[in-house]
Parts: C-alpha cells; structure tokens; sequence
C-alpha cells in the first residue's frame, strides 16, 4: 500500500508540475511577439530520494522557479546601438530634408547667381536699354529672394528640431520616472534570490527607449541599475529618477540642464544627440555658409558700382543693402529700384559700358572664403550633401548591426512557436502518462480492495 | 544557432524593405534619367553639377549676347556701306563739276546733288540701333551729327564700348563717329562741304582737289567698315564655339550626374526580380511552423 500511495502523490505532482510547465509555455506562446520579452522556462528539479532498505528511490519531480532567459551583456549593446541608430537616423532624416532645399540645381542662389551675372552681360549689347537694366534688377531680387527663403526654410527645420529636443527631454522624464519605479518593485525580488522575469523585461524594453532618445550608462547596483547620461549625469539612482529640464537660450534654442547644470553640449547619443547636432552644428554651419556668401557678394558688387555711373552720369550708389556676419543673408537686398541708377557707364556718358566688365569681374572675384561666389555655393552644395550622405549611410549601418544584435538577443531570448509547440506535446505527454499511472493505481488499489472484501 | 519567430519576421521585412527601397531607387533614376536626384547621391557630382549648369547658363548668355552683337554690327555695316554708295556718288558728281565749262546752273545743280549726298551721309551716320545712336561714342542718347550755320558737327565722344562674348575674351562694339567721319586728312563730313563750296565756286582745281579729298575720305570709310565686317565674323566664329562647347558641357553633365537608360531599365527589372523573391520567398517561410504538420485534434 505504502509504494501505491507514493507512486500515486508522485504522479499528482507530476500533474501539477506539468500544468504548471504547460502554463508557461502558453505564457511564451502569448507573448511571442511582445517587444521586450524574455522567453521563460520552468526550471524542474527532481524530489529528495527517501531510502527503503538498501535501495533509494526517487520521489517524482517538483517546480523549481520560472527564469527568464536573458544575456545581460548583449543587452548592454542592445542599448548602445540603440543609441547609436537613434543618432544616425535622426541626423539623416533632418538632413534629407535640408538637402532638398539644394536638390535641384537649375534652381535657387546657384542658379540665380549666373543668371544675375548673365543680365548684365547682356547689358553690354545695349548699355542704355531700360529692359536690359530692369532684367539686372530682377535677376538681383531673384537671388535675394532666393537667399530669403533658403534661410526660412533651414530656420524652420532648425525650429522643428528645437521643438523636438523639449518632446525628447519629455520623454527622457517620463522613461527615467519608469524605470526607477520598476527599481523599487525589482530590487527587493532580487535580495530574494527571485527572478524578477517580466519587471526586468519592462525595465530593459524601458532602458531600450531611452536609449533611442540619448546615450545611456548602466551601472549595477545593490539598489537595481543606475542609469547615467553619456557624460555621467544621473538619471536613475535606485528609486529616485532626475528630472531634465529645458530653457530657452536668446536665440529660443532650448538647452538642456541636469541639476542646473547645462549639459547640451554633452548629449551626443541618441535621437536627441543627433537632433541637437543638425541643429546646433550642420544648419549654423550652412547659415554661416550662406551669411558669407551673401555678405562677400555685396560687398564685392558694391565696390565695383562704385566705380562706375549711372544713366544719369552720377556717380554709382550701393546696388546691395551692406549686410554683414550673421544674418546677412536673410537681409540680402537690392538697394536701389530704378534701372536707371545701374552704374554701367566708366565715364559718365550714358552709352559706356566700361563699368560693367567690373560688375563682371566680381563673379571671379573671392571672396573672403577664399573661392568665388558660384564655387562658393558648390561648395555648400558638397557640404550639404555629404552630411546627409554620411549620415544616410551611418543610419544603415548601424540599423544592420543593431538587427544582428536584435537577432542575437532572439536566439537566447525570443520565442519559438516550434519550440513551445513542441514542449507542448512533451508536457501533454508527461500529463497523459501521470494520468495514466492514477488510473493504474486506481485499477491497482481496486484489485485489492477486490481481494481484501472476498478473500 | 537558434533562430525564433521574430528573426525570421524581422529578416523577412528587412529584406522585403531592401529589395522595396533599391527598386524604388532604379525607379527613380529610370523616371528623371539623373543618377544623382539629391545632392547626397553624389556629393562630389552634385557640386560638379552647380558649376556645370553655370557655365551652360553662362554660355548660353554669351551665344544670346553675340546674337544682338550681330544684330547691331550688320545694321552699322550697312550703314557704312549706303555712306560709301552716297561717297561714291559724290565723287562721280565732283569729277563731273571739274571736268568742264559748266553753266552756273549745271553746277548749282550738281552742287545741290552733293548736297543731298551729304545730308545722306549725316542721316546714315546718325543711325540707331535698338532706339542707341550707335556712330556717337557712349553719347548714345542724343543724334551725334547735326547740320548748322558752320557745317555739320560731332555732338558724340571718342568712348568705345567692349562686349564680353566668352570667358577671358572681349570684342570692341562701336566705332565713335569722329574716328569714321570726321578723321582729319580723311574727313568724310569735311571732304564734302568742301566739295560743294568748290562746285558751286566754279574753280575747276578746287573742284578736282575737293574730289580726290572726297575720294581718300571714301577709301578711308570703306577701311574703317571691315571692322564691322571683321566682328560679324568674329561673333559668327564664337557662335560656333559656344555651340560646341555648349554640347561638351551637355556631355559632361549626363557623364556627372546621368544615367545610362539602358542600364537603368535593366536595374529597374533586376531589383523587381529581386523584390518578387523575396515576397516568394517570405510567402514559404512565414506561415511555416511545427504547427502545420501536426494533424488538427491530436
């Protein structure tokens, strides 16, 4: 009776352990497809043995605990590509868009700058023609034009990319307050020596998207995981999550501060590193470009005006508004509106062109860049492009090695259906063969209870 | 190794994106003929790019800028030209005058013929071109010659005027009209006044000096017109170049920035053959799981 009573609590728990197998299986099944998650296992454990004379038998099977499969190390670049692609991609998309206010060349300052040069050659086949002259001055407010709104449009992406720097910081907040609650309900698991499973999946997937904001160090700790900027500001210490502010500077770009303390200039990981690089480095730059351009070209052009006389036989005037260092190209503009007051005249009389071959000359000029005004643009042209090119090609650089690093962290921790499935069919097994030795014992003890009555 | 659900999914996409995005690319360059749509494509060429289209511009201008040249250099050479008809005219009515025993009428008459040879000789000398005296200097504005008590008079200057018709080079545009008609010791305007003052003198030896005078101012005009003959073929020959150079830049371009159509439209059907594997392909792969073989119930 006694080794029928063992074997029948043997297969109970056997029971159990395999529903409970079962579960688990059903969890993966369920969370196939969650972001973050970590396949489990039921870790089985076979009972203590108990003696019985000179032999030992086996006591069946009980459920250790669920763990969670994870490689924390791969988890650690998971973060770090993460950061890595966040920059790029960010970068690359606000560069795609700046490149297109240069994508086409027969428009724009490249092409408004020939064309300016172009009406005033035409000018030398009739010197005193009204038409030819008013053609100089629309070719002039052309380019300013052009100059205006090439600005605009690079002011409003810089603006957009200001905007988003407050959603990041936002959401970098609102993340680090995540996480740092997750710390709370994580640490005292872990003093238990317990696997604290899906917390740490939430709180990795968690680190993950903050990782897509900014670059993030991860320490461990005896209070859960601190969590750093890339320069060492913290942003989670055990429960307590720091807040980052922002503020406007004078030119409404917004900062951002960590403790008081601005550390803009430190954020180079991330979506939010990229964006504050496209907008405090590229778009400047390409603004200065422009400033430089427009204010070389004025002063060139004025110089060379001077020189000559107008229709009148005055002597010439400032063609351009003088505009100089930032801002001068979004102040670019053509000073005088009648034609008359082109000085194309060397020598006063109405019909001379001499001037003009001096108004000519200032598109081979330098300017103080060191290159003329249409290599200057190509330049700019060069610039442009090979940011955007560069930033195109890191962003799918780093989204290759970051899928290679998500297909690692797959292999350990992603669920298989097949895999599950076929665990299924195993624990289904297991279950029927303990069903099966109840019933067994069932018969058994019947047929001794049989016995025992009639005999 | 052990590859999940989720490798396969995210490879499959990642694929399906790949194959999408070269197709589109293909697409695109097949549809705008231009390898390079946007100054990332080729950084380098896209600058090229700038330059060249300049310089196509640029070039285009100077072909435009020769075209009025012409214009204005064959209405100054047949100007001179009907100038040198009137001289001629004049010289064979002077050699009529010094000829013979005139009556004083025959040569008032002849007088009044050189006359109006003359007063031809001014109006051709005072001709525009595009609403410009073009015979005045840069004193464009204002009718260079006129006739008063003293004779005719220059009212223009000596400026001249250079056109810029290719890089580095430069054609002088004008003559001024005391250089063509009022040259001293070949002076057109001079030559004959002098002329009719002799013919209607009767004095048969300055009749015959005023003549050959007239005739020297004629020989001197009809030299200074081969300047415009000679920049009518000067522009003409430039026209030429800038069209040449106008398809060497066009070559250039489709060389930066171009695309080989034939091989575009290959590259179009490659990455559409590609693309359609991979949806075969993912379409294999995807639904595939243990699942499928294991019999419904069991």
């Amino acid at each position: 009776m006694a080794g029928l009573t063992t074997a029948l609590s043997i297969a109970t728990q056997s029971l159990m352990v395999q529903q409970e197998a079962l579960q688990v299986a059903t969890n993966n099944i369920a969370n196939a497809n969650t972001p973050g998650y970590s396949r489990q296992v039921l870790d089985m454990e076979e009972n203590p043995p108990v003696q019985q004379g000179s032999l030992w038998f086996g006591t069946g099977v009980n459920a250790g605990q669920v763990e969670s499969i994870r490689d924390q190390m791969l988890q650690l670049s998971i973060y770090d590509g993460t950061q890595q692609q966040g920059n790029a991609q960010a970068q690359s998309t606000a560069l795609q868009q700046v490149e297109a206010q240069f994508s086409d060349p027969t428009q724009g300052i490249g092409s408004d700058l020939t064309a300016f040069f172009n009406s005033i050659n035409q000018l030398s086949t009739d010197p005193t023609s009204i038409p030819l002259r008013q053609g100089i001055l629309t070719a002039a407010n052309n380019l300013a034009n052009d100059f205006h709104s090439t600005v605009a449009q690079l002011d409003t992406i810089q603006s957009n990319l200001n905007l988003n720097v407050t959603q990041s910081v936002s959401q970098i907040n609102q993340l680090t307050t995540q996480i740092a609650a997750l710390n709370g309900q994580i640490a005292p698991l872990q003093q238990l020596g317990q696997d604290a499973g899906t917390l740490e999946d939430q709180r990795d997937e968690l680190i993950q998207q903050l990782s897509q904001l900014t670059n993030v160090q991860v320490i461990q700790s005896d209070q859960g995981e601190t969590l750093a900027t890339g320069n060492g500001t913290a942003l989670v210490v055990g429960t307590q999550s720091f807040a980052l502010t922002t503020a406007a500077d004078a030119g409404g770009m917004q900062h951002v501060f960590a403790q008081g303390t601005d550390i803009t200039s430190t954020l180079t990981g991330g979506q939010l590193g990229g964006v504050l690089a496209v907008r405090d480095q590229s778009i400047p730059s390409m603004l200065s470009d422009l400033d430089g351009l427009a204010s070389g070209l004025a002063t060139n052009f004025n110089t060379a005006h001077l020189k000559g006389y107008d229709l009148n036989g005055n002597q010439g005037q400032d063609f351009f508004a003088p505009v100089s260092g930032t801002g001068a190209a979004a102040n670019f503009q053509v000073s005088i509106t009648d034609p008359n007051l082109i000085a194309a005249s060397s020598d006063g009389s109405s019909g001379s062109d001499g001037n003009l071959a001096n108004l000519l000359a200032v598109a081979n000029q330098k300017l103080p860049s060191g290159a003329t005004p249409i290599d200057d643009y190509s330049n700019l042209v060069f610039n442009v492009g090979n940011w955007s090119s560069q930033a195109q090609s890191q962003a799918s650089a780093t989204q290759t090695s970051l899928q290679q690093l998500n297909n690692q962290r797959a292999s350990v921790s992603g669920v298989s259906i097949d895999e599950e499935t076929t665990n299924l069919i195993r624990y289904q097994n297991a279950y029927q063969a303990a069903a099966r030795v109840i019933s067994t014992i069932d018969t058994l003890t019947t047929d001794l209870f049989n016995i025992t009555t009639t005999g | 190794m052990r590859v999940t659900d989720t490798t396969m999914t995210d490879t499959v996409l990642s694929a399906i994106w790949q194959a999408q995005d070269s197709e589109q690319t293909a697409l695109e360059q097949l549809s705008t003929g231009k390898r390079v749509n946007r100054p990332s494509d080729d950084p380098a060429a896209a600058a090229e790019d700038v330059l060249n289209l300049s310089q196509q511009a640029q070039v285009d201008q100077y072909t435009q800028s020769t075209s009025s040249l012409n214009g204005l250099f064959q209405t100054a050479d047949s100007a001179l030209g009907s100038a040198i008809t009137a001289l001629n005219q004049a010289v064979s009515l002077g050699t009529e005058a010094a000829s013979g025993t005139l009556s004083a009428s025959d040569r008032q008459t002849l007088a009044a013929s050189i006359q109006s040879s003359l007063d031809q000789v001014v109006q051709l000398a005072n001709t525009s071109y595009q609403g410009s005296y073009i015979f005045g200097g840069t004193a464009v504005t204002s009718a260079p010659f006129s006739t008063g008590a003293s004779g005719v008079t220059y009212n223009g200057n000596d400026g001249v005027n250079q056109a810029t018709i290719a890089d580095g080079l430069s054609i002088q545009t004008n003559v001024p009209g005391s250089q063509l008609f009022m040259q001293p010791g070949s002076d057109v305007m001079g030559s004959l006044e002098q002329l009719i003052t002799a013919v209607q003198s009767g004095d048969s030896t300055a009749t015959s000096n005023a003549t050959t005078a007239v005739s020297n101012a004629l020989s001197y005009l009809s030299a200074q017109q081969t300047f415009y003959g000679n920049a009518m073929n000067e522009v003409n020959n430039e026209q030429t170049t800038l069209n040449q150079e106008t398809t060497n830049l066009q070559s250039q371009e489709n060389t930066l920035v171009g695309v080989d159509m034939a091989q575009a439209a290959t590259e179009v059907t490659q990455a559409q053959t590609d693309d359609q594997a991979v949806l075969e392909a993912a379409a294999k792969v995807l639904p595939m799981t243990l699942l499928n073989y294991l019999a419904p119930g069991s």
